[in-house]
């Protein structure tokens, strides 16, 4: 049939919702980026409201990319989701590599491996940095304690005393410290999107090709080589598309952030913009459109990736 | 009544004409086939006469009623899908019932025709399974059974057998033949098997790039094709075609011969050659003639095909003289002379 | 031949070993929270960690009084289920247009609805929080975290529902048409049976990515719409933490969704890769 109006008229509601949720913050955000707008001066009270003639040009992206706070939080952001990336990524192929094999029990150890990442983010961070990592209450700190009291127990022992002797005290670490706090950080959120990881390579490896397995056993290729020349290679796409759609969560990371570094100066952007939002908009703003180009590098790369299979 | 006339008919997808404008016309009680190579458009030539594809130009006509604008379902046509297309959520019997529950036909109708169809198509066991459970061919039974409970004025079959193995593709082939001459309504069956048009059809359409390349009884087009395409599309083995110096002693650009216009000699004949692969197939033997010095687009490979058994094998040398009264005549743009 | 023997024997055992010890470690950090939830507080930071307490239910019943938990678990079933709900009812219609009347314009239509996804939600934040506060006035009711919770998964949504729609064959949709069925009917009587098993995940799924949200939720409430994740954001401090009801209250916040989780893991590959891996 002719008839184009319907198929349109159907998707016009969910593309006028998505149109409107897109510009109309993204473009005040833009706005604000280019006007001097801060929520409270006492001295330049015309400033508190928006408007054209508080025109600052890149006075906001300068003032942004001048401060330390900036820069640090992008390093600090890449380097957090880096280390998310790479952790995820190499524990995923190995964990899926090695479930990928049927053994007794084997739906359970799927069941448990997935459940963390159905764990919300706040109950995540909630529960390492304060049950898990504490250093006097967490599991961290009884585990720090018991061995360092085995340890004395054993000093007076036959024979093996002078060994515990010489047996350093163990210090627990405090995580919520500045740089401590981001490795706490990635933990738990490696510890979450590890599953993930993992579910996705599996899904990949059981597409991968048997008979070029078997054709690979046949030319006496070993089970090393054939998971470096056949599986590795199979796995390249999914990789990318893992690392890619990580990426693009973890640089908003924001739950985990807040809980754990509140005040410690950890921060990434969006907790930087967090910082910026409690009286300079003009500068949230414009560290907003840094995170937006940020993520959009990332995006046009999965989009090309996903955009492929998208029509088959 | 079901005469269906295209009048020309036009298709293009963006800027691509896959139909240019075409004129066709199909009798009440015809079994047609469209047949062509792959991409040739005659799916899309259906589509349209079903109405599941918009005409860029022209009208469809079916008896008299200009029906270009009209809805699929309001054509009174019936289409059989080559996947079947069945519901898989319901059973045979909501299946068959489906095209006459929308068309409000009353419960009691309705029962009457599905016992009718099941017993005729040998389906009455199976009413309540769901299409998941059958077999290929019971699949298409039930396609074919919800396409007669409408008693369509015409049935359009879109290249219906070949998800089929062959032992089935030929019983089905039957039956469709059979359901023909006992409903007597216009069926329009699409195929690229010109084995399947030759021996279904009363009339065949041949169709290369959306364009019609001759229309005729199956004989016609095997006599008489029209051109060297359609000669070389209808017949298997395929025809020879010979280019070159012994066309040019014809007074013709291209000739053509059968393989099973040709005979066949150890010791003298026409063109000489040796013999490549020889197929046994007991009724008849296809034989591949390499080296025979004609120009016949496959470097000079030449098929014959003799009835019977032949004793020759491999490298042996042979002579063809072709059966002059039957040798075909194409000039320069390939069309047939007379 | 003996080298191949003993490697297979010993591999049949190591390696679902290592698989299972893998597993255990994964899952310890959630079986220590439920664990820990049947312990008193005092009981929950005793060294003799693991085992050594006595089971009390007390803190799963007094959960409402520490925490007034269920108020905030009202809060995050109300808006997960209507903003699921409200998610399908734009996605599906936009879905089967898009899988069934492709037009040219189709694949950049879902690419860019994609892409809103990817907008960093912090980049936004100030204009969220002046809109819904001094213009619309909706800042904290569960009408705005609906549609908030709507909106950051409609992309996902449509884009589930597309490929699920695109394996149910056209002919099928076209033998419809033949039969008369009309647009709504194609929906009713071949769309959604066909497709239900991929509604039914797409809706658990988009439950779940709105029960565990936590910038929206967060930012744009204070206490009447306030979900879960606001509740356990609010405990982050170590002071005077209660490990104990801490731990049922997360528990409580959690295992539902888990056990969701669990049935629609598969689905989970598709809804995340944007169909990109099978």
């Amino acid at each position: 049939m002719a008839n184009r109006t319907i198929p349109r008229l159907l998707q016009t509601p969910a593309v006028l919702l998505l149109l409107v949720w897109m510009l109309v913050p993204l473009g005040m955000t833009l706005f604000y980026s280019f006007i001097r707008y801060v929520l409270n001066s006492t001295v330049r009270p015309e400033w508190t409201t928006p408007s054209w003639s508080n025109w600052r040009g890149f006075g906001n992206y300068e003032f942004v990319l001048n401060s330390k706070d900036f820069l640090f939080a992008i390093k600090n952001s890449l380097f957090i989701v880096g280390s998310i990336l790479s952790l995820t990524v190499v524990l995923g192929v190995l964990i899926a590599v090695l479930i990928n094999r049927s053994f007794p029990g084997r739906g359970i150890v799927r069941v448990l491996l997935i459940s963390p990442f159905f764990v919300m983010p706040a109950v995540n961070a909630v529960l390492w940095i304060n049950m898990l990592l504490d250093p006097v209450l967490g599991l961290q700190g009884i585990a720090v304690g018991a061995i360092n009291d085995m340890a004395a127990g054993m000093q007076d022992a036959p024979l093996v005393g002078w060994f515990f002797n010489l047996w350093p005290v163990l210090e627990p670490i405090s995580f919520r410290a500045t740089q401590t706090s981001a490795i706490a950080v990635i933990m738990m959120v490696t510890w979450q999107w590890t599953p993930f990881a993992v579910l996705i390579f599996m899904t990949s490896l059981q597409s991968e090709d048997q008979q070029q397995k078997e054709a690979a056993v046949l030319d006496g290729a070993s089970r090393w080589s054939q998971f470096r020349f056949l599986t590795l290679p199979h796995l390249g796409r999914p990789m990318a598309i893992v690392v890619m759609i990580q990426a693009i969560f973890h640089l908003s990371l924001y739950a985990e952030i807040e809980i754990v570094s509140r005040g410690n100066g950890n921060k990434n952007l969006p907790y930087l913009i967090g910082e910026f939002t409690n009286n300079n908009i003009g500068a949230a703003s414009a560290t907003g459109i840094f995170a937006v180009i940020l993520a959009n590098i990332v995006a046009i790369f999965l989009l090309r990736a996903v955009g492929k299979t998208l029509m088959e | 009544m079901g005469s269906i006339v295209l009048d020309k008919v036009q298709k293009k997808f963006g800027d691509v004409e896959v139909i240019p404008p075409l004129d066709l016309e199909i009798n009440d009680g015809e079994f047609v086939v469209f047949v062509g190579p792959s991409g040739c458009g005659k799916s899309t030539l259906l589509r349209m006469i079903a109405g599941l594809e918009d005409l860029t130009a022209g009208k469809v006509n079916i008896d008299d009623n200009d029906v270009t604008e009209v809805s699929p379902a309001k054509r009174g046509l019936s289409m059989v899908f080559q996947s079947y297309a069945l519901y898989p959520h319901m059973t045979v019997r909501k299946n068959i019932a489906f095209p006459m529950r929308m068309a409000k036909v009353p419960q009691d109708v309705q029962d009457a025709k599905i016992e009718a169809a099941a017993k005729s198509l040998n389906l009455a066991d199976y009413l309540d399974r769901k299409p998941g459970q059958l077999s290929g061919g019971q699949r298409q039974r039930v396609a074919i059974g919800r396409a007669i409970v409408r008693e369509p004025s015409a049935f359009l079959f879109d290249e219906p057998l070949s998800n089929l193995d062959a032992a089935l593709r030929v019983g089905m082939r039957l039956e469709i033949m059979e359901l023909h001459t006992k409903l007597k309504t216009t069926m329009i069956y699409v195929t690229h098997d010109q084995v399947e048009a030759m021996t279904m059809a009363d009339k065949i359409v041949v169709l290369q790039a959306g364009v019609i390349e001759q229309v005729g009884s199956p004989l016609e087009l095997y006599h008489t094709p029209r051109n060297k395409f359609v000669a070389g599309f209808i017949g298997s083995p395929k025809m020879n075609l010979i280019e070159g110096e012994e066309a040019s002693k014809h007074d013709a650009t291209t000739i053509g011969i059968r393989p099973e216009h040709v005979s066949v000699s150890t010791t003298e004949g026409m063109w000489k050659g040796t013999v490549g692969v020889a197929e046994h197939l007991g009724s008849d033997t296809f034989i591949h003639v390499h080296n025979t010095g004609l120009d016949t687009g496959e470097g000079d490979l030449f098929t014959v095909r003799i009835s019977g058994d032949i004793a020759v094998s491999h490298g042996d040398t042979v002579y063809l003289t072709p059966q002059m009264d039957q040798l075909h005549k194409f000039d320069a743009q390939g069309l047939r002379i007379a | 031949m003996a080298i191949v023997a003993t490697t297979s024997r010993f591999s049949k055992i190591a390696w679902p070993t290592l698989a299972w010890v893998v597993a255990l470690i994964f899952f310890f950090p959630i079986f220590y929270m439920v664990l820990t939830s049947f312990k008193t507080d005092a009981d929950a930071v005793k060294p003799e960690f693991l085992f050594s307490f006595t089971p009390t239910l007390e803190n799963y019943a007094n959960m409402t009084e520490n925490y007034d938990y269920w108020r905030f678990a009202t809060n995050s079933v109300i808006t997960s289920v209507l903003a699921t709900l409200f998610a399908l009812a734009v996605g599906v219609p936009c879905a089967y247009a898009m899988a069934f009347n492709p037009s040219r314009a189709t694949k950049d239509v879902l690419m860019w609805m994609l892409s809103t996804k990817m907008l960093p939600a912090a980049a936004v934040l100030y204009p969220m929080t002046f809109l819904t506060k001094n213009v619309f006035g909706v800042f904290d009711t569960h009408f705005l975290v609906i549609l908030v919770l709507c909106l950051i998964n409609l992309p996902i949504v449509i884009w589930m529902l597309f490929t699920y729609f695109k394996d149910i064959p056209k002919d099928i949709i076209e033998a419809g048409k033949m039969d008369g069925l009309t647009t709504w009917g194609e929906v009713k009587e071949i769309l959604i049976p066909l497709a239900w098993g991929g509604i039914v995940s797409t809706a658990l799924l988009t439950f779940i990515f709105c029960w565990n949200e936590a910038y929206w939720t967060v930012r744009l409430t204070t206490i009447d719409a306030a979900t879960l994740s606001k509740l356990i954001e609010g405990n982050r401090a170590p002071e005077g933490l209660f490990f104990g009801r801490l731990s049922a209250v997360s528990t409580a916040a959690v295992g539902p969704i888990i056990v969701l989780g669990w049935f629609c893991q598969k689905q989970l590959v598709s809804g995340l890769t944007f169909g990109a891996v099978k």
